[in-house]
């Protein structure tokens, strides 16, 4: 569990997340130029060196398929400490805060 | 025959488990299991390749059914899925639903990948990704402490339209 609140208290990783969420199953490769085409570059070895940070934390699953690495977001672990945490009769009142909370910022813009 | 070489994994979903990977076989094939972490389903398969694979609602009809590809226990099951008794969803082409157990220190580490052979539409990747985070979840919990987490299920925003969309366009026909 240390391991993942270390890999998401960077902001990089969190990014890495982030583009695996809109766009799952991508290679190192594409992960970089995904980064670099939207105004937010990352060395080759930065991602790397993050994604190994991640897979560690066990957030991102590694799949072999030829000679390509797909990255995979996995929230799995984040699932589990939200269960630890949060009983289920907490969980109705936090998806209605949640709720109001979007509703509101919808309205906002 | 499925060829399992044309599908691609679109979702990857990871757990470790203390447990022994005879344990979470016997988790992943056995309804005595799977009917408390799986919203209640029961699995129902035929231990071979090519056998019948199914999960079954508590009154016994289908709710998925699809064929073995894979049964290589303790460490990779895979089997193809198809939703029946649903409006349209029957339609849809096949997907791959694959589990490997591997060893992992003194735990194991359980993969489940969702592969498929279309570019399937994120709305309907989406039915799924709702559910197996809390799915396996539910498994780890059951065989690591004696009980399965309540979980309450919900198809996301959009997702039956996504599904009716795709039955009346049939995209996979043409993304061949």
């Amino acid at each position: 569990m240390d391991a993942v609140f270390k890999a998401l208290a960077d902001a990089s990783r969190r990014e890495l997340l982030d583009r695996l969420r809109a766009e799952n199953g991508l290679t190192l490769g594409q992960l970089c130029e995904r980064l670099a085409k939207s105004g937010s570059p990352m060395t080759r070895q930065a991602v790397s060196k993050h994604l190994a940070i991640l897979e560690e934390a066990n957030l991102v699953a590694a799949v072999k398929r030829g000679r390509e690495k797909l990255h995979y977001l996995n929230p799995v672990p984040i699932h589990e400490i939200a269960e630890r945490w949060i009983g289920k009769f907490e969980r109705s009142r936090l998806q209605a805060l949640s709720d109001l909370k979007k509703d509101l910022e919808a309205h906002d813009e | 025959m499925t060829d399992a070489a044309s599908f691609v994994p679109k979702t990857v979903y990871v757990t470790y488990i203390a447990a022994a990977p005879e344990q979470i076989w016997q988790a992943l094939t056995d309804p005595a299991f799977t009917r408390h972490y799986f919203s209640g389903f029961a699995v129902d398969v035929e231990p071979r390749a090519d056998g019948h694979f199914g999960l079954l609602y508590p009154d016994g009809r289908v709710h998925i059914a699809g064929r073995v590809l894979e049964w290589s226990p303790p460490r990779r099951f895979s089997c193809t899925w198809v939703v029946e008794g649903m409006q349209g969803f029957d339609e849809l082409p096949e997907c791959i639903v694959t589990y490997e157990i591997e060893q992992a220190g003194g735990s194991c580490k359980l993969t489940m990948t969702e592969s498929h052979s279309w570019d399937v539409p994120e709305a309907i990747l989406a039915g799924g990704r709702a559910g197996w985070p809390a799915i396996l979840s539910s498994l780890k919990s059951l065989l690591e402490t004696g009980n399965a987490l309540a979980i309450a299920m919900a198809p996301p925003p959009d997702f039956i339209e996504a599904v009716a969309r795709a039955v009346a366009e049939k995209p996979w026909l043409r993304s061949r």
